[in-house]
């Protein structure tokens, strides 16, 4: 069971895990001399503001991304960046400290999904682009064609080779009275469905008992300020709040020229946290002098990969992205770059059955599920720096004499830096936090902070 | 539009003619343009420095030293105004050992180059020979 040239392949989703799965395997198949014909369905229109043209994130591209993006020859058009990040502020209950890279070039990049947030239309021409309308353009560009319909159903003709059913036009429905219409029959079907929409009870209802990941949500808000505002209060820097508010874990500011779009993840968050991390006087410090949360911000609350899938794939069938394995909470987008890719390859040299997928795309599923278990101990150790001062304190404490010392090797600030970009595995992280000169330094700090403390008593 | 400074850009920007990496530095990273040109320059001991190629936006340069722990054999000199990022040795090594086709996509690069070296090289003894026989 394997691709050869004429071998039709139906991609669904055209998010970054859809085109880049479509990209990766007609170039691929370029490189390796066959000629595919791939399908990929979007309904969604990359051109819209708002959450109907949006894939809904927070919106930053990764500094590890980035360099692999570079080194493959993919770079990001100017138009696509809203802003370029050079540090990170961690803002907690007990003071902040700005986390900078040791070298000094722009490598994360903030975007906007889909064509902005809601209202931003006004500005036409807009003076930005879609990235997800980017990355389906580069697919495109290799030979996928996109059609923009809605898939209705999926099942497997007497051969087991998948067909794709889409909703019909209002004149195909109109003419006919069809409810859903045999638009193909496929060699592969790659499901890149996330885990917002209907995509995975599609699959769901496949014969191959795949079910999804476990998810959760997150609140997601683009807030209007105006470039000079942002640039002032918040500068160049992603702002990360680590702070005492029942509900949230984490909070994030990320600059957007015009705009600031706010991120809140914790157990079951919604509007109500949103408005208590907003009045907290370290995000108040950020924002204007009586600045108010708008009646109705462009917001969305995406859910988010935090498990492993059961069965992303079977013969001829196969889930990339957040709908399968995923980075825990941060760089998405680079999961589904390097799982799109794994896929690609193994669709490639291994071939389309279960057995291929299992040997080549599953391990590197296995994997990234592994990574995130550590990534899920190194996130619910936030816990112990809202909750407890003196940990806190010592953090801070410890990070601010990394950052005044030009050749010290930095190694909890970059393992604060790595976890916020979502530029390293979580294992990698976990080494340099666990490292034992760090363990010492936060050790020393903890001791000096008590003694200051008792000598004031 | 290029280097519009009112717009966010990624990577390091050089002025022109700016030297982006020295011949006989030990490098620790592979540079790709995002924007602009560069030459690659070598020292032959001439009035001026022989130039080897010139590259242009996403093309790299500086992947020699990532394979070996020699110093670098060339310079490279910003044409114009450049941006180019860097990737870490590091990072890449650990990417090459995950994804065979960066790999491959980085071999065929140093092919491409290697080809161009030896039709120069051609071009060079051609030129000579035909110099020695006028």
């Amino acid at each position: 069971m394997e691709l050869t040239s004429g071998s039709r392949v139906a991609v669904i989703g055209g998010g970054p895990s859809g085109a880049l799965s479509a990209y990766f395997l007609l170039d691929l198949a370029r490189q390796t001399g066959i000629a595919l014909e791939v399908d990929l369905f979007e309904p969604r229109n990359f051109n819209l503001t708002g959450p109907p043209g949006c894939n809904m994130c927070g919106g930053v591209i990764s500094e590890s991304l980035m360099q692999k993006m570079a080194a493959e020859g993919i770079t990001l058009p100017r138009e696509l960046l809203l802003d370029t990040i050079d540090s990170y502020v961690l803002h907690t209950d007990s003071g902040a400290a700005s986390i900078r890279p040791l070298h000094d070039e722009m490598r994360i990049a903030s975007i906007f999904r889909g064509a902005g947030p809601l209202g931003a239309e006004s500005q036409s021409p807009l003076p930005w682009s879609s990235f997800d309308r980017h990355l389906l353009e580069m697919a495109k560009g290799l030979g996928a064609r996109h059609h923009a319909r809605r898939v209705r159903r999926l099942d497997r003709d007497g051969e087991g080779r998948p067909r794709v059913y889409v909703q019909p036009l209002k004149e195909e429905a109109a003419e006919s009275g069809e409810t859903e219409r045999l638009f193909g029959v496929y060699d592969l079907l790659i499901g890149c469905v996330g885990l917002n929409g209907a995509g995975v009870r599609l699959f769901e209802a496949l014969d191959f008992g795949y079910r999804p990941p476990k998810s959760d949500r997150a609140w997601v808000a683009e807030l209007y300020m105006g470039a000079e505002e942002v640039r002032r209060r918040l500068g160049h820097a992603m702002h990360i709040f680590l702070l005492d508010v029942p509900g949230m874990k984490f909070a994030a500011l990320t600059p957007k020229g015009h705009y600031v779009t706010f991120i809140l993840l914790g157990d079951d968050v919604n509007e109500e946290v949103a408005k208590r991390v907003c009045h907290s006087p370290q995000v108040r410090e950020l924002f204007p002098e009586g600045w108010e949360m708008p009646v109705r911000p462009c917001h969305c609350q995406p859910r988010i990969n935090i498990g492993p899938p059961v069965n992303p794939f079977a013969d001829r069938v196969v889930l990339v992205g957040d709908c399968a394995s995923s980075r825990l909470y941060k760089d998405g987008i680079g999961a589904a770059y390097r799982m799109a890719k794994v896929c690609a390859l193994t669709a490639l040299t291994r071939g389309i059955s279960a057995e291929a997928f299992r040997e080549g795309y599953w391990p590197a599923c296995q994997e990234m599920d592994r990574d995130n278990r550590l990534g899920h101990l190194l996130f619910s150790m936030d816990g112990l720096m809202r909750h407890v001062t003196l940990f806190r304190r010592a953090m801070l404490m410890v990070v601010r004499e990394e950052q005044s010392r030009p050749h010290d090797p930095r190694r909890l600030s970059s393992a604060l830096w790595d976890t916020f970009t979502g530029s390293a595995a979580y294992r990698h992280i976990f080494r340099r936090a666990l490292h034992p000169v760090v363990m010492w330094r936060l050790i020393a700090a903890m001791i000096r902070l008590l003694f200051s403390f008792l000598r004031k008593r | 539009m290029l280097f519009d400074s009112e717009k966010p850009a990624l990577g390091r920007e050089f002025a022109d003619g700016e030297v982006i990496l020295h011949e006989g530095s030990v490098g620790d990273c592979l540079y790709v343009i995002l924007e602009g040109r560069v030459e690659v320059v070598v020292d032959d001991g001439g009035p001026e420095p022989l130039r080897l190629a010139v590259l242009e936006k996403d093309g790299f340069f500086g992947e020699m030293s990532l394979f070996s722990d020699l110093p670098r054999v060339a310079s490279v000199r910003a044409l114009g105004r450049v941006r180019v990022m860097s990737v870490d040795k590091r990072g890449l090594l650990r990417w090459l050992g995950d994804d065979p086709t960066l790999s491959m996509r980085i071999l065929l690069k140093m092919v491409e180059r290697i080809r161009l070296l030896v039709s120069e090289v051609v071009r060079l003894r051609k030129a000579l020979r035909e110099q020695q026989g006028g």
